[in-house]
């Protein structure tokens, strides 16, 4: 079953450190976003295979964005 | 086949004597009131040679509905754990109301209710949901302190078939009522269990750290470094369980873990005392804030001044969720709620500030404003309003809006060390007595375990409303 993840708060989008098709464990940085002046890991839950990514550097994420599609 | 296992074959998993049995330590249970047909049956024993109180719905009758003499089960329940002083535990399989008794049903409901709350922040109440708890059996366990969700648990007002014929809309129990919306949405749930055997573990491990709080052994605390728990960036989040789970004897039970999870509630133990931990989790939402992560920490606070647990508030906050939504959400009314709580809590409560404290938050991190009992910072930890940068934007908009816009930064840099000398930062923040003291990371647990030894026993008077 798909996992979608998406952002939690408003943020900038400082990198991305996975691509689509890449496996990816429990605790990996899918994503990292900056907000409240902080460096938010956006880590992986269950583990799996990155199917889609929805961000790049630089953009801004609003509160409940699609960042990246786990299957 | 065994004798025994022949006889498990034989009962039906959802007679109440059974769940007992998984329940309570083996040979311990005792019925103290009659089999019959109520649909409820109580019993006392021992978990882990704790004495306590249970009553368990009996599903194999009606679907566990309740009626007057269920009720009156329940009521038995409560008046002997009322009476010996013990946790009282509900495991709950039940439809609700019994239809045919009509309203008479609903009076005895009702008593359950009253009973519950007059129990509420005397004696603990840890609710088990094995099956449905529906209608009045949903505010049954949502009147306790802590409601522990099985894998086949539903809780609802309202039921999936009363659903769609009034909002026409089509949704399965499991949607409506089960562990991803009450674990993840709702609050209502506070511990999430796989299997219904892990729910009786963790109601076990519940009903020791509530009704055997054993006494503090400083004898016993060992130091270890918590500072190597940190990222190495100031400005990097990071998951603040490994820092608690090593602060604590040995890993706790957390509650709520998975709603409003940039706030931690979990109860431990601490040289062998139980105690209770709230910490702001950088690693979600930043760690700021918001209004479900104040209500939440605010229950938490109540339950454990109500039941004498001493509070170790591990501070790492950028401040209050900013926002419309978290405006609207009532984060005024709901943040007011911790600040409530922390201020009338008159167990020990130690505050350890490891990183930083901003802003409102600061205060509502139990702050020595609000009657902490001791307040422990790291070396570079920082109190403030703001961070200095944000300070000095606000402070110098002016000046630093005639400066050229390639040496903007430096200048705020510079002007930001000039507001730190200032405003004082730490050196200034023990001057002025907020905070007590500054610990090496190592000494971390000694300090708590210390703190919280040298307070005298204390236990707020109030009960626990489900905030």
């Amino acid at each position: 079953m798909a996992e979608e993840i998406r952002a939690e708060m408003v943020a900038n989008v400082l990198s991305v450190p996975v691509t689509a098709g890449e496996r990816v464990e429990p605790g990996t940085t899918l994503v990292l976003l900056e907000s409240m002046k902080m460096e938010i890991p956006v880590l992986c839950e269950g583990g799996g295979t990155v199917r889609e990514v929805h961000v790049e550097p630089g953009e801004v994420v609003q509160e409940g964005d699609l960042l990246v599609v786990i299957g | 086949m065994s004798a025994a296992a022949a006889e498990t074959l034989e009962r039906d998993p959802r007679d109440p004597q059974v769940r007992f049995e998984h329940f309570f330590d083996p040979g311990s249970v005792e019925l103290i009131t009659e089999v019959d047909r109520s649909g409820m049956l109580a019993a006392v024993g021992t978990v882990e040679g704790t004495p306590v109180t249970a009553f368990a719905s009996d599903a194999t009758v009606m679907g566990g509905a309740m009626g007057v003499d269920g009720c009156r089960v329940i009521l038995t329940a409560y008046e002997r754990a009322l009476a010996e002083g013990t946790p009282v535990v509900g495991l709950w399989h039940s439809g609700g109301a019994r239809l045919p008794e009509g309203v008479v049903s609903l009076h005895a409901v009702g008593e359950v209710f009253a009973i519950m709350t007059r129990a509420s922040g005397r004696v603990p109440q840890i609710s088990v949901v094995i099956g449905p708890a529906a209608g009045g059996a949903a505010y049954g366990p949502a009147l306790t302190d802590i409601v522990i969700l099985g894998p086949e648990g539903r809780v609802f007002v309202t039921g999936p078939d009363v659903v769609r014929s009034v909002t026409g809309e089509n949704v399965d129990a499991l949607r409506l009522g089960g562990p991803e919306p009450h674990g993840r949405r709702s609050g209502v749930v506070h511990v999430v269990a796989p299997t219904t055997e892990a729910a009786f573990v963790e109601a076990r491990r519940l009903a020791s750290l509530l009704g055997n709080q054993a006494s503090l052994d400083l004898g016993s605390v060992t130091d270890l470094d918590l500072g190597s728990l940190l990222p190495d960036s100031p400005k990097r989040a990071y998951d603040v369980h490994p820092l608690i789970d090593v602060l604590l004897d040995s890993p706790g039970v957390e509650l709520h873990p998975r709603w409003a999870p940039n706030v931690v509630t979990m109860l431990g133990r601490l040289g062998g005392r139980t105690v209770g931990v709230v910490a702001n989790n950088p690693l979600r939402l930043g760690g700021c804030l918001d209004s479900s992560s104040a209500e939440k920490a605010a229950r938490f606070v109540r339950m454990c001044d109500a039941f004498g647990v001493p509070l170790i508030v591990v501070v790492d906050v950028p401040g209050y969720l900013p926002g419309v939504g978290q405006e609207w959400d009532g984060v005024v009314r709901r943040g007011a709620k911790l600040l409530h709580a922390f201020a009338e809590a008159t167990v020990a409560r130690v505050t350890l500030v490891t990183r930083k404290a901003y802003g409102g938050a600061y205060i509502a991190m139990n702050a020595r404003s609000l009657g902490a009992t001791r307040v422990l910072a790291w070396p570079g930890a920082e109190v403030a309003v703001m961070g200095a940068v944000a300070a000095v934007r606000i402070l110098h908009r002016r000046r630093l809006a005639e400066v050229p816009e390639e040496n903007r930064a430096l200048v705020e840099l510079e002007l930001a060390e000039e507001h730190e000398k200032l405003a004082g930062g730490l050196a200034r923040a023990v001057e002025i007595g907020v905070i007590d003291e500054i610990i090496e990371p190592t000494q971390t647990r000694s300090a708590i375990a210390a703190a919280i030894a040298a307070a005298p026993a204390r236990r707020g008077q109030h009960g626990n409303i489900p905030l």
